[in-house]
């Protein structure tokens, strides 16, 4: 049984591993082996009983302590309810109940929509997103600018002597109301050095009516065809927007100064 | 055991429960989340980023940035991350709704970078930079002229963030008591980032070529005048250095560099990291920068180097685009925004602070996003 | 006892196997042989790269200019082709030819369907290098385990398909009532593998989930793989080859059906405490904790299995490659279950959540559990694929102490370094850059490791060789790793 086995027949499996054809003369290592292994029956032991309820107890009270209430907002595993929203949004909150200029309202709406593009400073992007600080559409006539606004922009244009023209402003007629529009203006129009005068959401509104049956976004041909002018109705032009502060009604013109 | 069928339920059963427990469970609870918005639908966080953002993640995904840098702030109780000014609010779901790949990350041998586009400075008009330094920190205050007090050593609240807007050289020492611990307000700040500002640098380039539009992930954009820590949107700071006993461990602005996380700063940084912090463990990433002849003039997006890093006269090292989506990608990374799920660091509505804050703070209404 | 001390015959019933059986035992490893060394063959060469990836990793991190400006050579791109190659490459292929061989040995049919498992390796190694060099010229998913780009999954699991096919049909025709426990292990494995996979991939790449929940699904996926797949492919082993080599029964089936289950229902919560204090909702983070506590049951029970069945025969640890390397691997099972409580638990993830501890976590399972058990196994099913002995045993003896001390010294130095590290990271007056440079000679220390696991593996890769040249030794008796001087030993390997 343990002898060597001899001349070995070849089998054609590559690698002559000296395989036997003859099944009499097994491998060494095969014959040598052990049985498959089989299994006892051993009892569970009653200290190993001790370890399960341990970890049952620990792992359980772990669970329903630190689970912040299985809840989808609880974050926090002491269970800590999520703070009332007045609390958090307390600052925002207040000032709201405090009533933000338009200024401040604008600002608002200059981060959430604005700010990608042409930058939380308004110097825009070189060569794909023209500033707002110190540009002539921004400064100049708010009719220009609330067209852009409103309806977008699209090809090339040429803000402070730079040429843009790779990017494209979309509409925002359908995403902000007037309000939005009037506050965000005369955010721009009043930031960054900028000094021109503010709007108020009437203004926006006789123009989007006058907008109403121009679909697509201009280019800068269709707005330097329009007139370099303030809309009508509102503040008096010049007039430098209220400082922020000085809390005004909502759609109501802030006050001249000067 | 006989009988395979019995096996085969318990196999697909204790594998179904982990499955609907960890992964349906979840989805079911925090898996549709909408961004938050205010009443009159503004406001909204978090927003969708695209263009150069989505490849910028790309990038930052295919060349492993996971494997060293997270993208998460703990709560103030169970870490410091706060305190490190990582963030002013712990990071909470609905921060990553947009995100895919979502980059938590596992592993810190860098920062986290969570918050890292609310570092930036807004300013690219501002004078000289502020010395927002780090509080503890040089009271880099003398170098401002933004005022900002100098910060109190110890104390994580600090000094007012420069804003560029903020002439009054803020209470933040009221709003800064040690008590307010890590008053942060920080990342916001200054913050949405923008681009680069190198305020301090010599006109060449200025990195606002080189940053794409950061997301406006956080809608108040107004550097708060109170507390705000650290915003270090750097600067030069005060040589009084030899500081940072206590305070906020960012690498410490040095000048002649652009102003700490700016676009441009970010660019000198994966270019040659260890030109900034020689600390650093970093790997150069090299390969995403270009050296090449200057043609007519200096492009606005040629890196600022320094020492052995410059390229020879003549020459000068640009970004590859996938290098400027990756930083527009960094500027966009800000979670500073309050949500009102997560108590915003600092807990306690800001007694202090606010009547500091609320009349006209000079800045912009905005209310500081941290108290 | 005898002199040697070996105790070599079992008192009651005979441990050596009659003769018939020994027939059907060589007819089957004849049947198994070409495509368990397929898969062992392609195993090895992904485990040389593998660890050659590893060298780069661990070295540039503490050394980071090291070949820095090379896009495809970049940290962030070598570290995830190394973890893939390591999981999808070396263990993932080893675990399948081991799983082969076990499988038809213990459903004592000849091999059928060779062929479905060579298409399958042959998939298999094409999806893992179409993987590795996406990674690396950069198309990593960056999603951590599943970094594979799409093209390479699917290749992936088109190949698994084959292999799961095979395990299905040959368990249809298995011979014998009784299942015995290593084939639990290993069914439950087979199908746990592609229901994982599909589950992950559906879920992050397919019909995406939104947000944070990327991640979880990722962690619970990559979890789920170290324990219901390689472990349980290394626990089945385990229970095969100690009984197997002493030549005495499992000591209790009902501690191991209880551990195989309480494996089964606990080890899969776990995955979500490598998110603790992350953006989710406490009680996922907290169940998956819950689940490692309860995952010291399965421990207990299993590690109490194999110690009483392997009580009184520690001392053939000397001398069998297989029984060391398989022991080995056992209690590493233990230490690694309990090193990841302990990392778990919330007050102490807040200090070490972020740092290198838990690489060591992964290493542990990985290597010094899983890895371990597969070259035991290795070494007790080559000889009888190829006919020979193991050449040297010096050779055995050096990769057993490299690798031992190599994973034990890694594990050493990335625990402490993180614990260090984490320390200071939680002290918020310290700058950054002091929480890496704490960490640092620790790191270097784990290049050390690295070298002597090198070292391990190349001397493996070479043994590896001989065998299938066919230049191992023409013995009847095992290669022991130390003289038996015994007299008669008619049992024995």
């Amino acid at each position: 049984m343990n002898e060597e086995p001899k001349e070995p027949a070849r089998v054609g499996q590559g690698m002559d591993y000296g395989e036997q054809a003859d099944v009499q003369q097994v491998h060494a290592a095969v014959q040598r082996e052990k049985r498959e292994p089989r299994v006892g029956a051993e009892p569970l032991s009653i200290w190993l009983i001790a370890i399960y309820g341990l970890a049952i107890f620990f792992g359980g009270a772990y669970l329903g302590r630190y689970s912040g209430n299985f809840s989808s907002g609880g974050l926090d595993p002491m269970g800590a309810p999520p703070p009332a929203k007045k609390a958090v949004a307390g600052p925002a909150g207040g000032e709201q109940a405090a009533e933000l200029s338009p200024h401040d309202r604008g600002k608002k709406v200059f981060s959430a929509n604005c700010q990608t593009c042409h930058q939380a400073n308004g110097q825009g992007v070189p060569g794909q997103y023209p500033p707002l600080a110190g540009s002539e559409f921004t400064t100049g006539g708010s009719r220009r600018m609330g067209m852009i606004v409103l309806k977008g922009l699209q090809g090339p244009v040429k803000v402070k002597g730079q040429q843009y023209g790779t990017a494209v402003m979309q509409p925002w007629d359908k995403t902000l109301t007037d309000k939005q529009i009037a506050d965000v203006m005369t955010y721009e129009r009043s930031e960054w050095g900028n000094s021109a005068s503010p709007l108020t959401p009437e203004q926006i509104a006789a123009l989007r009516k006058e907008l109403a049956n121009h679909p697509e976004s201009f280019t800068e041909h269709d707005i330097l065809a329009a007139p370099d002018e303030d809309l009508s109705g509102g503040a008096p032009a010049g007039g430098a927007p209220a400082k922020p502060g000085e809390a005004s009604k909502p759609g109501e013109p802030p006050k001249p100064h000067g | 055991m006989k009988g395979l069928a019995p096996l085969f339920l318990g196999i697909f059963g204790t594998f179904a429960f982990s499955w609907v427990g960890l992964t349906v469970l979840p989805n079911w609870q925090i898996g549709h989340l909408n961004p938050q918005s205010d009443e009159e639908g503004t406001d909204i966080y978090p927003q969708p980023q695209s263009g150069m953002f989505e490849r910028g993640a790309r990038v930052y995904a295919a060349n492993g940035c996971i494997y060293c840098h997270s993208q998460q702030v703990r709560p103030a109780y169970a870490a410091a991350d706060i305190e490190r000014k990582w963030g002013d609010r712990r990071s909470a779901p609905r921060d990553y709704i947009f995100e895919r790949p979502v980059f938590l990350g596992k592993m810190r041998m860098g920062q986290d970078l969570a918050n890292i586009g609310a570092h930036a400075s807004a300013e690219q008009a501002s004078p000289a930079p502020t010395g927002a330094a780090p509080p503890g920190g040089s009271p880099s205050g003398g170098t401002s002229p933004a005022a900002s007090p100098a910060p109190q050593g110890g104390a994580p609240a600090a000094a007012s963030p420069a804003a560029k807007q903020s002439p009054n050289p803020s209470p933040a020492t009221q709003g800064a008591s040690p008590g307010l611990a890590g008053s942060p307000a920080t990342a916001s700040s200054p913050a949405t980032a923008a681009a680069a500002s190198p305020g301090a640098s010599p006109g060449s380039s200025s990195p606002p070529a080189g940053a794409p539009p950061p997301g406006p992930k956080t809608g108040l954009a107004s550097p708060s005048p109170a507390a705000a820590a650290n915003a270090t949107p750097g600067g030069v700071t005060a040589p009084s250095s030899g500081s940072q006993t206590a305070g906020p461990p960012w690498p410490i602005q040095t000048i002649g560099e652009p102003p700490m996380y700016s676009a441009a700063w970010h660019h000198v940084h994966l270019y040659s990291p260890r030109s900034i912090n020689f600390d650093s463990n970093m790997p150069a990433y090299r390969f995403l920068y270009k050296k090449r002849r200057i043609s007519d003039a200096r492009s606005v997006d040629a890196l600022q180097l320094t020492g052995s890093d410059a390229p020879p006269e003549g020459w000068e090292v640009v970004p590859t685009y996938d290098a400027k989506c990756l930083v527009a990608y960094m500027m966009a990374l800000n979670q500073s925004h309050p949500l009102s799920e997560v108590r915003s660091a600092g807990g306690a509505p800001p007694a202090a602070a606010s009547p500091a804050v609320s009349p006209g703070p000079a800045a912009a209404g905005s209310p500081a996003p941290a108290k | 006892m005898n002199a040697t001390g070996i105790p070599l015959k079992e008192p009651s019933v005979s441990a050596a196997a009659g003769a018939t059986e020994q027939l059907e035992r060589a007819y089957i490893d004849a049947s198994t042989r070409v495509p368990v060394l397929m898969f062992y063959t392609s195993a090895m060469a992904w485990l040389i790269l593998g660890t050659l990836l590893a060298g780069f990793v661990s070295f540039k991190l503490h050394e980071p200019d090291l070949l820095s400006n090379i896009s495809f050579l970049t940290w962030g791109r070598v570290r995830p082709a190394h973890m893939n190659v390591m999981v999808y490459g070396w263990a993932s292929m080893a675990g399948i030819g081991t799983a082969i061989w076990l499988m038809a040995r213990l459903c004592r049919t000849v091999l059928r369907y060779p062929l479905l498992l060579l298409a399958g390796a042959c998939f298999w190694n094409l999806g893992v290098l179409l993987g590795v060099c996406g990674i690396l010229l950069g198309d990593s998913t960056g999603y951590q385990w599943l970094e594979f780009p799409g093209y390479a999954a699917i290749i992936l699991f088109v190949a698994y398909t084959l292999v799961v096919s095979w395990a299905v049909l040959m368990f249809r025709y298995r011979r014998g009532e009784q299942i015995y426990i290593t084939q639990w292990y290993l069914l439950g494995a087979f199908l746990w593998f592609p229901w994982l996979y599909a589950a992950g991939q559906l879920m992050l790449f397919v019909v995406p989930v939104q947000g944070v929940l990327q991640s979880a699904v990722g962690w619970w996926y990559a979890n789920n793989l170290l324990f219901l797949w390689f472990g349980a492919i290394a626990l089945g082993t385990a229970y095969y080859m100690i009984p197997k080599v002493i030549g005495r029964p499992v000591y209790s089936y009902h501690l191991a059906t209880i551990g195989f289950w309480t494996y089964a229902l606990f080890s899969s919560w776990t995955g979500m405490q490598r998110l603790v204090d992350g953006p989710f909702p406490a009680w996922m983070i907290t169940a998956s904790i819950a689940a490692m506590i309860l995952a010291m049951i399965p421990v207990a029970t299993v590690g109490l299995n194999h110690h009483m069945t392997m009580q009184g025969y520690f001392p053939l640890m000397r001398y069998s490659p297989t029984l060391r390397f398989t022991v080995f691997g056992a209690m590493s099972y233990t230490v690694f279950s309990v090193v990841g409580l302990f990392i778990s638990l919330r007050s102490v993830a807040g200090y070490v959540n972020f740092t290198q501890t838990s690489i060591a976590y992964s290493h542990l399972g990985l290597y010094a559990f899983f890895t371990m058990v597969i070259f035991g196994a290795m070494y007790y099913i080559v000889p009888r694929l190829v006919g020979r002995e193991w050449r040297y045993a010096s050779l055995i003896k050096l990769h057993f102490w490299a690798s031992a001390y190599g994973i034990g010294l890694m594990t050493l130095m990335l625990l402490a370094g993180g614990f260090l590290q984490g320390a200071d990271m939680e002290n918020p007056t310290l700058p950054f850059s002091e929480t890496v440079e704490t960490v640092l000679p620790y790191l270097r220390g784990r290049s050390l490791a690295g070298i002597l696991l090198t070292a391990a593996h190349f001397i493996f890769a070479y043994h590896f060789g001989l065998m299938l040249l066919g230049l191992g030794r023409t013995s009847t008796v095992p290669t022991f790793l130390n003289p038996v001087e015994a007299e008669e030993t008619s049992g024995g390997h």
